[in-house]
């Protein structure tokens, strides 16, 4: 156990040096993402001044102003994107050198990712954490929000990164089979800001489409710790959510695993 | 007349060699194509689910929404696909001093820079739109007549125009700070405003949007005319002097910034 801190840490606390030197680029970055966040704001806002209901499947509207900034947090926290690296890795061939150390290619990426999820939950986890908050208590007047609910969130928050890294290793595996993976990209941050209940909570789905989704693993990645904060899931319901994202992270796992198994035997990298 | 036909003719052969680049690699342009479909597709599956439970959105239909959401992509698309070397200029171009060649042809520098690519992974927004305009059509929600078509590719004309203009306005200013990117990205980004109706905006976020980096005018309000909602002159008439006075303003500050340009020292 000693050793394997020893040797994925640097990796942390390398990634974590990194994202502080390139402040710039994270910066525009982030002010991008928090425009995204007020579009939905407002939007929300004018779909509950329309609504006849003060309650939209389930949420209120002052629910959905929690909803939309604690799903924007979760998403920059734990949605850590590292297929890009993975297919760089592979295009260039620098997959030849992690090959020939003895570490595990896939454990030094989680670490690396872990270090900018400290990062990102930092800067700007916490900041919007506290000012949504400070609003909820003062410009919603609703009381503040327990500690136990808080421990939950931070725990499924951190399921929540496992699931999404896991899964991201398994995606970014394409690249063995084709090198323009940007609009792949784009395709998955499509469609997973609507799997994962980003967009719009999955509670607004059909029913049916519901219970699809409880046998994917993206309501795992956002929807749960979400929902977990809003003390929207209480006693069984709250061990299954949480049971149920344990076990995705041992399944992608797994997944993962296998492929690598697979595509390692087929690769080929020429001079490197 | 001679000069326009030599620029045809230059056009013709830099986007004919262009083609020939995309033909090697279909993969790659299938991809692109389907990852900017599928960020548009999303968009209306949320209006979809979100109207399910609301019967109007402040006085605005579905059909009304979905109808802007798709006027909203064409001209982007257009801009999209004509001029995406524009964003290459402010990252790249000027810090790593590859504007040089440029600079060295005698022809008109913007018309290098467009024509040296084309982006195919556009036409994943403008089939988005084409689809989106043609269900409204058979809705019966807008108005058809010759005025009205003709203005609409009007309107379609200036608001990439107005896309264009802006682009280029951010990435001149790399002329003098080196590397525009950033802030480019900043406000390509305020587009996404535009796709809904800026009545439902705060004042701030509506003054911006309509009267700093005026998104508003390529689609919401030239889209409110065809919905038969406001008239032309107030619409289109304004679109088309917004997108003149942004091109005016872009392209001399863009030549300005040719002048100032400086090559990187290797």
């Amino acid at each position: 156990m000693g050793k394997f801190i020893r040797t994925y840490l640097p990796f942390t606390s390398n990634s974590l040096k990194q994202n502080m030197a390139y402040k710039g680029a994270f910066y525009l970055n982030m002010f991008c993402s928090i425009f995204a966040a007020f579009i939905n704001y407002y939007l929300w806002m004018a779909i509950y001044g329309s609504a006849e209901s003060g309650v939209l499947a389930g949420l209120s509207k002052n629910e959905m102003v929690i909803y939309v900034f604690m799903s924007y947090i979760v998403s920059s926290v734990a949605m850590v994107s590292m297929s890009r690296a993975v297919g760089k890795d592979i295009q260039k061939g620098d997959i030849a050198m992690t090959l020939i150390k003895p570490m595990d290619y896939r454990m030094s990426l989680i670490a690396q990712s872990l270090g900018t999820m400290i990062y990102r939950f930092i800067l700007p986890g916490l900041f919007v954490w506290i000012g949504l908050e400070i609003y909820r208590v003062t410009g919603l007047g609703l009381p503040a929000v327990r500690i136990s609910n808080i421990l939950l969130f931070l725990l499924s928050t951190f399921l929540s990164f496992m699931i999404y890294v896991l899964f991201e290793f398994c995606f970014g595996m394409i690249a063995f089979f084709t090198t323009y993976i940007f609009g792949l990209e784009m395709a998955k941050t499509a469609v997973l800001s609507f799997l994962t209940g980003q967009l719009i909570p999955l509670a607004f789905f059909p029913e049916a489409v519901q219970r699809l989704f409880d046998f994917l693993p993206f309501s795992s990645m956002l929807y749960a710790p979400v929902m977990i904060y809003l003390g929207k899931y209480t006693g069984s319901t709250l061990m299954f959510v949480l049971a149920r994202q344990a076990v995705w992270v041992v399944l992608l796992y797994l997944l993962g695993s296998l492929i690598w198994r697979q595509v390692v035997k087929r690769l080929i990298v020429l001079g490197g | 007349m001679k000069k326009i036909k030599r620029y045809c003719r230059l056009y013709k052969v830099l986007v004919s060699q262009f083609l020939k680049t995309i033909m090697q690699s279909k993969v790659d342009f299938f991809m692109g194509l389907l990852g900017f479909f599928f960020t548009q597709i999303m968009g209306i599956v949320f209006l979809y689910l979100v109207f399910e439970q609301i019967p109007s959105l402040q006085g605005w239909t579905l059909d009304q929404l979905i109808f802007i959401y798709g006027f909203a992509q064409i001209p982007r698309g257009i801009d999209h696909l004509l001029t995406d070397n524009i964003w290459l200029v402010s990252y790249w171009m000027v810090i790593d001093g590859d504007f040089d060649r440029y600079m060295l042809r005698p022809m008109n520098l913007f018309f290098q820079v467009i024509c040296e690519k084309l982006q195919p992974d556009a036409l994943g927004e403008l089939v988005i739109g084409m689809i989106l305009v043609v269900i409204s059509l058979s809705k019966g929600i807008l108005a058809v007549d010759a005025c009205h078509i003709l203005l609409f590719i009007v309107s379609m004309i200036a608001g990439a125009v107005i896309y264009t203009s802006v682009k280029l306005f951010f990435a001149s200013i790399a002329f003098w700070v080196k590397q525009s990117g950033p802030f480019l990205q900043v406000a390509y980004e305020l587009t996404n405003f535009a796709k809904y109706p800026t009545e439902i905006y705060s004042r701030a976020v509506r003054f911006i949007i309509t009267w700093v980096i005026p998104f508003a005018f390529v689609a919401y309000l030239p889209a409110s005319y065809f919905l038969m909602k406001r008239d032309a002159l107030s619409t289109i008439g304004v679109e088309c002097v917004i997108a003149a006075l942004l091109w005016i303003v872009s392209y001399s500050l863009f030549m300005y910034g040719t002048t100032k340009y400086e090559s990187a020292g290797n």
